[in-house]
């Protein structure tokens, strides 16, 4: 028998628990919790299966035909989509009598090791395939390739030229020096060639790391470009799943942290490693036990360096957090100085920001102090080695077994071999945040659009019917916003909707818009799905000004343009003229090439919603949707628009929203929203006689009107 | 400064009524289904939503009570002034609403890919249960109540409350210690 299960973690008392909650074909909802039944009901006295979320918690309820309600079960916010679920497949057998398994749509898993993916994640944070990832990051490189493989080459080059410093000082005092029959110009030779294989390494590094920067540069841009190109497709359903925050970090943030393994990590990696190599061939080959005894504080150094490394990143990154909190707050009173002003809050707003600072002064003062206490005792370990090699090979020297410059060249290759010590450590830090960026990014790189255009879009011409068929939809799954919304507009019509604020309008406009998919049900324009039609061709053929306007940083002109790319002058005045925008735009010095700033502040709430729909009708769309156009308007000027609209509208399919109704006095039809649902439609007229809802929203607004005309 | 402050929040207070409950007038119950009920004014709602409107700093004072229809009928001013029964239904509904659990140990966290994992054991009355959980976002999601109380907010939108940093073991507090500023 097929049985849907729905496993819950808290009794009604709220202790953890495993429970589990049963839906059989035969309509059955059972609760067990181990092997006791707490409640059996069956589905056909049952109107419908309700999740209600609480905080940190949700629970499922029923709600029976008798009008009583049972509480089924309670769970904690891990088995909120699973409650979902479950009432979706109850509400589905109440409704039609048909036991329906849900759509694998649960919650996605790590195809190796099976445990949940994070939400916003599609990598396994236990099993990402570290290769897998570097390799990819390797191959986007590839256009770039032919300018840093040469200039790593080169880099090398330099690195291994200075090693060599130390062997000429060898050659000077042992073969010329030590002996004292080296002649005058053999030595100039020789620090001639010293100085030139100096000179030589120090031009070759020059030139080719400013090929390698160029080149990492490049590929971060690289990089940056696929990640916003990505973002610009991306449904608004998965943006926002994150934050403008989390995603701009990605596109900046992240691309830079690869860009700098890439540019000094990758680069010295590859670098220390081979002079690390070089230097211990040339010691090994020049004498073995001192090479041993060079060694031989190695593991303790490195030991104590991974140590410390551990144990300064923990603070550094405080000290990073408390920067970014600083910086946050720095933000915020920036942006929203007019509000700290006018409430003359500017001294608590300084006390804060000066609070931030001195813990930053603090931890970065004490970061300092460790720093610099620290420090000095890592220098005596790796001057350990040292300290043995001069000991040894200065009693060898005494013996007469060593060679003077032998043991000059091995304290001068120390250094050598105790930096990239140094740097090794500190190394798998640094690869792991490259890779933690750098799945970052390929997250969003592999994001699979979830409003698709499918592959042979049916493009109709748009001037027809729109028609919402059992439409539901929700922001989040287990809470509908809109439901069963059936709904027919014929061309030209005209169609106000009303309602309470928060009853679904805008999110109405946001489906036919598709800027999310209905949960079920689908929406047609003139018969087609608007599935079947390609987005771009979609969005050209709405004309649109939402509610919270946004204007772009640039001129009046581009902004009204923005609308129709490529816009002739003539086109953008007679746009800003419908609009009656034109008066105010000439007002200002620049006319149209006046520039507004960031969002449009600084013009005036009124002048802001004109522009606005001035983009929206400039190309001339066959159908125009207005949520809340006109409400920061006066009356009069609402109406002169709203005449020059009705001339360019003819034909044309309007849906208008306000909460003024007086804006809806031309519309053929109105809808009233209520709760998510269409509760009233008609006339004005006929609204009016059914004297529901819309009437009492007609007489409450009378009765403010009457007592501003009294008043 | 102070004393103007006072008179016009209590202008303020007197010019709009915030609907305190007459707590004389109500009844408090447990439904049959599972839920808690209220009579009052002559009034029945078979099922009420209790909220805690400063759910940090006073959780149990100015509870808003709401019918099944979202519509408040009223706020409870404190839940001291309820009879002993009264409270013990009332402070057992918002229990089942607010279900914040406390953090008695952290076994370990680790740090990947940008989210921290940690391995919780939480649980109250001497209860204890282990709970893994996944944190984004560590600087939001990872913050003070107050002086020494500590939330952890997990991707699923789970709330997890430790009640006194400085009462945490050693060990525990060590692991968390990165994660606090
Ligand atoms: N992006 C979103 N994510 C989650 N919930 C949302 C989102 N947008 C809207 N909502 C919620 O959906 C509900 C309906 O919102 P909608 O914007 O459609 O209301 P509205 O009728 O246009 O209201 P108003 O008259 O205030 O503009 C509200 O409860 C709102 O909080
Ligand atoms: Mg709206």
């Amino acid at each position: 028998m097929n049985t849907h299960k729905f496993y819950y973690d808290l009794d009604l008392t709220m202790k953890p628990v495993d429970g589990v909650l049963t839906f059989d074909e035969r309509g059955q909802i059972c609760s067990r919790i181990g092997g006791n039944e707490l409640l059996s009901i069956s589905a056909e006295n049952i109107n419908e299966v309700a999740v209600l979320p609480g905080v940190g918690c949700g629970l499922l309820l029923s709600k029976m035909k008798d009008g009583s309600e049972i509480l089924l079960c309670r769970f904690t916010m891990s088995y909120m989509r699973a409650a979902g679920e479950f009432s979706k497949v109850v509400n589905f057998y109440v409704q039609t009598k048909q036991y329906a398994a849900p759509d694998e749509e649960e919650r996605p898993v790590c195809e190796k090791c099976s445990r949940p993916l994070v939400e916003g994640m599609s990598v396994c944070i236990f099993c990402y395939n570290r290769i897998g990832v570097l390799k990819r990051a390797l191959q986007l490189m590839r256009p770039f390739a032919g300018k840093i493989i040469p200039a790593e080459l080169f880099m090398t080059v330099s690195s291994v030229l200075y090693l060599l410093v130390p062997l000429f000082s060898r050659i000077i005092i042992d073969e010329h020096l030590r002996p004292m029959k080296g002649t005058f110009q053999q030595l100039l030779l020789l620090a001639g060639a010293m100085f030139l294989a100096r000179a030589l390494g120090e031009v070759i590094f020059i030139l080719s790391s400013r090929v390698f920067n160029e080149a990492s540069i490049q590929y971060a841009n690289h990089l940056r470009n696929l990640a916003y190109e990505k973002i610009q497709k991306l449904s608004l359903g998965s943006l926002s799943k994150r934050t403008p925050g989390d995603l701009i970090r990605r596109v900046m943030e992240d691309t830079t942290t690869v860009k700098e393994f890439i540019s000094d990590g990758g680069r010295w990696a590859v670098e220390q490693t081979i002079i690390f190599l070089v230097v211990f061939i040339i010691l090994l080959l020049t004498n073995y036990k001192l090479t041993l005894l060079v060694f031989l504080p190695v593991p303790v150094v490195s030991i104590a360096l991974s140590r410390f490394w551990r144990f300064i990143h923990i603070r550094y990154e405080r000290q990073w957090r408390k920067n970014s909190k600083c910086q946050g707050i720095l933000h915020d009173i920036i942006k929203g100085i007019r509000t700290v002003k006018s409430f003359g809050k500017e001294d608590m707003e300084i006390e804060k920001f000066a609070k931030a600072t001195r813990e930053l002064a603090e931890v970065s003062s004490d970061n300092e102090t460790l720093w610099a206490r620290l420090f000095p005792s890592l220098t005596f370990f790796t001057g350990i080695g040292e300290f043995l090699v001069l000991y040894y090979g200065g009693y060898r020297i005494l013996d007469g077994t060593l060679s003077f410059g032998v043991l000059v060249q091995f304290t001068m290759y120390i250094t050598y071999i105790y930096a990239p010590l140094r740097w090794f450590v500190s190394f798998p830090r640094w690869l792991a945040d490259a890779m933690t960026s750098m799945v970052k990014i390929f997250e969003i790189l592999d994001e699979e659009p979830d409003i698709k255009s499918i592959p042979e879009p049916k493009n109709v011409p748009l001037a027809g019917k729109i028609a919402f068929e059992g439409v539901t939809f929700g922001y989040k799954s287990y809470e509908p916003v809109l439901r069963d919304i059936n709904l027919e507009i014929k061309p030209g019509e005209m169609i106000g909707i009303v309602g309470r604020s928060g009853a679904g309008k805008s999110t109405m406009i946001n489906l036919l818009m598709r800027l999310y998919d209905p949960v079920q049900g689908r929406i047609r324009i003139n018969g087609i799905d608007i599935r079947d039609m390609s987005p771009e061709y979609l969005h050209e053929n709405i004309g649109v000004v939402f509610q919270d306007t946004f204007l772009f940083a640039g001129t009046i002109y581009d902004n009204i343009a923005y609308g129709k790319p490529g816009a002739t002058p003539a086109e953008v005045i007679a746009a800003a003229k419908a609009a009656n925008a034109h008066d105010f735009i000439m007002q200002t010095a620049d006319g149209y090439n006046t520039i507004i700033g960031e969002s449009g502040h600084s013009i005036s709430g009124g002048e802001r919603q004109r522009l606005a729909i001035a983009r929206a009708i400039i190309k001339n769309p066959s159908i125009l949707i207005l949520d809340e156009a006109t409400s920061s308007l006066d009356v009069e000027t609402e109406s002169i628009i709203q005449d020059s609209l009705n001339r360019i509208v003819q034909g044309r399919t309007t849906i208008a929203i306000a909460h003024r109704l007086s804006t809806l006095k031309n519309a053929d039809r109105l809808i009233v929203l209520e709760n998510g649902r269409i509760a009233e439609s008609g006339t004005h007229v006929e609204l009016l006689k059914k004297r529901g809802i819309y009437y009492r929203l007609v007489m409450a607004q009378r009765q403010t009107s009457r007592l501003a005309e009294s008043g | 400064m102070e004393t103007a402050r006072k008179v016009s929040e209590s202008s303020l207070t007197l010019a709009i009524d915030i609907g305190i409950l007459d707590l004389k007038k109500a009844e408090f119950y447990e439904t049959p289904g599972g839920f808690t009920g209220l009579r009052y004014e002559g009034k029945d709602y078979d099922r009420i939503i209790l909220r805690r409107a400063l759910p940090i700093g006073h959780p149990m004072e100015y509870i808003s009570v709401a019918d099944k229809d979202n519509k408040e009928i009223g706020i409870i001013r404190s839940l001291a002034e309820l009879s002993e029964e009264q409270y013990a239904i009332v402070a057992a509904e918002l229990e089942s609403r607010y279900y914040s659990p406390t953090v008695h140990e952290i076994k370990s966290v680790k740090d990947k890919l940008g989210y921290v994992y940690m391995e919780l054991v939480i649980g109250r009355d001497g209860a204890k249960y282990a709970k893994n959980c996944a944190v984004k976002d560590v600087s939001r999601n990872i913050r003070m109540l107050d002086d020494d109380r500590l939330a952890i907010f997990d991707v699923d939108g789970n709330r997890y409350i430790i009640q006194s940093l400085s009462g945490l073991d050693k060990k525990s507090l060590k692991r968390l210690e990165p994660y606090l500023f």
